[in-house]
C-alpha cells in the first residue's frame, strides 16, 4: 500500500531543518575563533542601539582592540529592543549570557542587577590604563575621567548607578539629548535663508512660513512631522517651561526640584489643577503649533513620523539624538538642528509663570555597558570597556556614530554641536503629560483636541480632569504598594549589610547608607498615604 | 582576586568552610538574594544565633513571601530573643521584629509602636536603636492622625537623642533631614525648621545629592524665614559646589540676586 505523502508535516520539517541549520551555523561562526584556537578569548557586548552609526562605531573600536590584542575577539550583538526584555530574560537565567551588556534601568531591576551583574564601583575607582598617554587624565580615575565625573544620579535617570544596591553597574559611552531636526532646504525656501527659531513665536511663524511655501509651491509639505512619540517631546519642553514659576510655588520640599511625589500631593490639596493659569497656558501651547502637524499625525508610529521627514514631506521633525546618526546618513538633503525655542517672560500669553530656558545640566551619561557574573573573561572584558571608554575610542564612538561624547576632552563632532546640552537655563517646571496612571493614556488619547483648526485647551482639560482626579489616589496609593515592597526588602538587606560590616564600623558604611536612604522612601510613602487619608480626592481650591 | 572569593571561601576545612557559609549567607542577603541566603544560611550548622538570625531576616523576602513565611521568621526572632535577650543579635532580632509589625504585617498602631519603644529600652545606644528611633519617628509623623501636627512634629523631635546618633551620621543626617521634610509637608514654617536643616547639614552626608539638596533648603527655608543674609550666604554655598549635573544654578543664582537686591 502506498503511503501518502502529507505536505503539512513535511515543511514543518523543512523549516525545522533550516531553521537549526541556521543556528548552527550563526553558532559555529560565533565561536569559532574559540573552537580553533582556543588561546583566543571571546567577549561579547550587546546592545539594542540599532541606529544607523552605533554598531559602526563600535565594530571600529573593536577593530582597534583586536589590532592590540590578537588573541581577543570581540563580538557585537545588537538586539533589537522589541524583543530585548525577553532575550535579556532568557540570556541571564540560561546562564550563558553575553560578556557585557547594555543597561537600563526600567530593563534591570534591583534583584536582576544583583543576581546577575557585577558591581564596577571598584573598577571606576581605578585608573583606566587606555589614559595614560593623556597627561591630564593618566592620574584620573577611570569614573574621573568623564566629562561629569558620573555622578549619581536621582533614581531612574542615570543608568549607569543603582540607588539602591549604592554600586555602579555600568560605564556609559553616551549623551542623548532632544532636539528639532530640520530640512535646511526647506528652510531656506521657505524664509530665504537658513535661520532657526530663536524664541516660540519666531518658531510658529517658521511653520506658517513653511505652510504658505507649501501651498505656494504646490508641495505636499508639512511643516512639522511626525507621531506621539516626537509631539510629546516638543510639548514636554514647552509644558515645563510655561509652567517653571507654578513648580517653584509648588516645591514644598523646597530644594527647587519639583518631584512627580510633590506633584501628586499639591494636587490632591487641590493647590493646582489642569485650569490652573500656568497649566492651561502650557496647553495652548500645543494650539498654537498644533495646525501644523500632518493630518492623522496621532495614528502614526515614531518610524512614519521618521520616513516623513527623510522623504523630505516634513521640514521639521523633533526627536533624541540617538536619532542623528539615522538622520544625518539617510537624508539625501542638509539636515540642521536646534533646541526647542524657550517664552520670554514679557510673553503676554506664555511669560507669566515662565523662567527661561530649561537647563540641560541634568544630562546623565547613557548607553552604559554592565558585565555579567557569568563573564568566562570578566578581567577581559573590563579591560575592553576600559579600551571602549577611553578618550581615543570615545572620540572615535563620536565621531562615527554622531553621538554625544562623554569622556572629558574628547571633541564634540561638528554635525553633533547642536546636540551638546545647553546647561544654562533654569529649573523645568509641571509636565501635564506625565500625571502618572490612567492620565498619562488619557493625555495621548486626547492629544487630538489640542491640535486642528478646532484646537482647545479647554476641551482637552474636560476630558483629562475627570480622569486624572480619579486616577490621582489611585496612582498613589499604587506606587506606595510598589515602595512597600521595596521598603521591605531592604529590610532583609540591611541586615545583611549589618553582619558584613567592614572593619572601619558602620558609620558611613553601605548600611548606614541604605538606612538613610530607606528612612527618605519611607517617608515619602506615607506622605502620600497620609495625603490619600486627608484628601480622598481632589480639593477644588486654588491660590 | 574578586572572583575567586567565593571559591576560596568555599575549599576552605570543614569547620572554617560553616563559618564561611554563615558569612556567605549574609553577604547574598545584603545582595538582594534572599533565597539564595535563606538555602546558604540552611547549609551553616545548626545552633549558631547569628544563623537564626539570618534565616529569620531571609525568610521575609523569600519568594513568594507568604503570611506563613513571616510568621516562622517572628517566631524565630521570638525564640533568639527568649533565649537570650542581651547581645548584638538580640537586638537586631528586636529590630526586626518592629519592622514585621510595622512593614511586613501592618499591624494595629500601637503594637507598632511598642515594638519601636522595646528596642529603644533595651539598648538605647544600639544601631538598631537609631534606626528603631528614625523609623518610630515616622510613625509619630505620619501615622498619628490622632496627634495634631505640632504634637506630631514634637513627639518626633523628642527623639533625637537617639534617631540622631553619632553611631550611623548617614541615618541621623536623614532624620533630621525629615523632621525638616514632614514640617515642610504640613506647610510649618518656623525656626525650627531651619534648625532641622542646620543639623543635618552639620552632620552631613557624603551621597553628594543628598549633600547638595540639604544646602539649597537651607538658603530656600532661610529665604522662606525672612532670613535673608543668611539665605544669602546659603545660596552662595549651594553653587560654589555645584555638581556638573544639577541644572538648578541659574534659578538660584537668580534667586540669590532678587534677595541681595531687596536688602534694606
Amino acid at each position: 500500500m502506498k503511503r501518502r505523502i502529507r505536505p503539512l508535516p513535511l515543511l514543518a520539517l523543512a523549516l525545522l531543518v533550516t531553521a537549526f541549520t541556521f543556528s548552527a551555523v550563526r553558532l559555529f561562526r560565533a565561536k569559532t575563533a574559540a573552537i580553533v584556537d582556543p588561546s583566543i578569548e571571546v567577549v561579547r557586548l550587546a546592545h539594542w542601539q540599532l541606529e544607523p552609526g552605533v554598531r559602526e562605531a563600535i565594530d571600529a573600536i573593536i577593530a582597534d582592540y583586536e589590532a592590540l590584542h590578537p588573541k581577543v575577539r570581540v563580538e557585537q550583538m545588537d538586539i533589537p529592543g522589541r524583543a530585548w526584555k525577553q532575550w535579556l530574560r532568557t540570556q541571564l537565567v540560561g546562564g550563558n549570557p553575553p560578556d557585557l551588556i547594555e543597561l537600563a534601568s526600567y530593563e534591570n531591576p534591583d534583584d536582576m542587577l544583583a543576581r546577575y551583574f557585577t558591581p564596577l564601583s571598584s573598577y571606576l575607582a581605578e585608573k583606566n590604563p587606555y589614559n595614560a598617554d593623556e597627561p591630564d587624565l593618566r592620574d584620573k580615575s577611570w569614573r574621573e575621567s568623564y566629562a561629569a565625573e558620573l555622578v549619581p544620579a536621582p533614581e531612574g535617570l542615570g543608568h549607569y548607578y543603582n540607588a539602591n544596591l549604592l554600586e555602579y553597574y555600568g560605564a556609559p559611552s553616551t549623551l542623548v539629548t532632544v532636539r528639532m531636526f530640520y530640512n535646511r532646504n526647506l528652510i531656506k525656501a521657505a524664509l530665504g535663508e537658513d535661520r532657526v527659531p530663536r524664541t516660540f513665536d519666531e518658531f510658529v511663524a517658521l511653520c506658517e512660513a513653511l505652510q504658505r511655501y507649501a501651498q505656494e509651491s504646490g508641495r505636499p509639505i508639512k511643516p512639522l512631522g511626525g507621531s506621539v512619540f516626537n509631539i510629546t517631546k516638543l510639548t514636554d519642553t514647552l509644558f515645563s517651561t510655561v509652567t517653571q514659576r507654578l513648580a517653584i510655588e509648588l516645591d514644598f520640599g523646597r530644594n527647587l526640584e519639583f518631584s512627580s511625589h510633590e506633584l501628586q500631593i499639591k494636587y490632591m490639596r487641590g493647590d493646582w489643577s489642569l485650569r490652573s493659569p500656568a497649566v492651561r497656558a502650557s496647553l495652548q501651547t500645543v494650539e498654537a503649533f498644533g495646525r501644523y502637524l500632518s493630518p492623522g499625525w496621532v495614528q502614526l508610529g515614531r518610524e512614519d513620523g521618521m520616513l516623513q521627514f527623510l522623504q523630505g514631506r516634513a521640514a521639521m521633525l523633533a526627536t533624541g539624538t540617538w536619532d542623528a546618526g539615522g538622520i544625518l546618513m539617510q537624508a539625501d538633503f542638509p539636515v540642521g538642528a536646534f533646541k526647542m525655542p524657550s517664552f520670554r517672560r514679557d510673553d503676554p500669553k506664555f511669560g507669566a509663570a515662565t523662567l527661561g530656558q530649561v537647563s540641560e545640566a541634568a544630562t546623565f551619561a547613557a548607553l552604559p555597558f554592565g558585565l555579567t557574573r557569568a563573564s568566562k573573561h570578566p578581567e577581559r572584558a573590563i579591560d575592553f570597556l576600559r579600551f571602549l571608554t577611553s578618550r581615543r575610542s570615545n572620540t572615535k564612538f563620536s565621531s562615527i556614530s554622531k553621538w554625544l561624547p562623554v569622556i572629558k576632552g574628547v571633541p564634540v563632532p561638528p554635525d553633533a554641536e547642536p546636540f551638546r546640552p545647553i546647561v544654562e537655563g533654569y529649573v523645568g517646571g509641571v509636565n501635564v503629560r506625565i500625571l502618572g496612571g490612567t492620565s498619562n493614556d488619557a493625555f495621548v488619547q486626547n492629544l487630538h483636541l489640542l491640535s486642528g483648526v478646532n484646537a482647545s485647551a479647554d476641551a482637552f482639560i474636560d476630558r483629562l480632569e475627570p480622569v486624572a482626579d480619579r486616577s490621582m489616589p489611585q496612582e498613589m496609593a499604587r506606587i506606595a504598594r510598589v515602595n512597600l515592597t521595596t521598603l521591605r526588602q531592604r529590610d532583609s538587606v540591611l541586615a545583611g549589610l549589618y553582619f558584613t560590616r567592614p572593619p572601619t564600623g558602620l558609620a558611613r558604611s553601605k548600611f548606614d547608607r541604605l538606612a538613610a536612604s530607606q528612612l527618605d522612601s519611607e517617608a515619602q510613602r506615607l506622605q502620600s498615604l497620609r495625603t490619600i487619608e486627608d484628601y480622598p480626592a481632589p480639593v477644588r481650591r486654588e491660590r | 582576586m574578586r572572583f575567586c572569593l567565593l571559591g576560596a571561601a568555599l575549599l576552605l576545612p570543614p569547620r572554617a568552610a560553616a563559618t564561611a557559609t554563615e558569612t556567605e549567607g549574609w553577604q547574598l542577603l545584603a545582595g538582594y538574594l534572599y533565597r539564595d541566603a535563606f538555602e546558604a544560611f540552611e547549609r551553616a550548622p545548626a545552633g549558631s544565633r547569628a544563623r537564626e538570625l539570618g534565616l529569620a531576616a531571609s525568610l521575609l523576602n523569600h519568594p513568594p513571601v507568604t503570611g506563613g513565611k513571616i510568621a516562622t521568621a517572628e517566631d524565630r526572632l521570638r525564640g533568639l530573643i527568649a533565649a537570650d535577650g542581651t547581645d548584638d543579635t538580640a537586638m537586631y532580632a528586636r529590630l526586626l521584629l518592629a519592622r514585621i509589625a510595622h512593614l511586613h504585617r501592618e499591624a494595629p498602631m500601637p503594637e507598632i509602636e511598642a515594638a519601636y519603644r522595646d528596642v529603644l529600652r533595651a539598648d538605647p545606644r544600639h544601631p538598631a536603636a537609631q534606626i528603631a528611633a528614625s523609623r518610630l519617628a515616622l510613625v509619630l509623623l505620619y501615622q498619628r492622625p490622632d496627634l495634631t501636627v505640632p504634637q506630631r512634629l514634637d513627639q518626633a523631635a523628642a527623639l533625637a537623642d537617639m534617631a540622631g546618633a553619632a553611631a550611623l551620621p548617614e541615618a541621623a543626617c536623614a532624620y533630621y533631614r525629615n523632621l525638616a521634610s514632614a514640617a515642610l509637608f504640613y506647610e510649618i514654617r518656623d525656626d525650627r525648621v531651619l534648625a532641622w536643616l542646620q543639623q543635618a547639614d552639620a552632620i552631613g552626608s557624603e551621597d553628594p545629592i543628598v549633600a547638595a539638596n540639604l544646602r539649597i533648603q537651607l538658603a530656600e527655608v532661610a529665604r522662606q524665614l525672612g532670613r535673608r543674609a543668611e539665605a544669602v550666604a546659603y545660596y552662595r554655598r549651594f553653587l560654589a559646589s555645584i555638581l556638573p549635573t544639577d541644572n538648578r544654578y541659574l534659578t538660584a543664582r537668580e534667586r540669590m540676586q532678587e534677595l541681595e537686591r531687596t536688602a534694606p
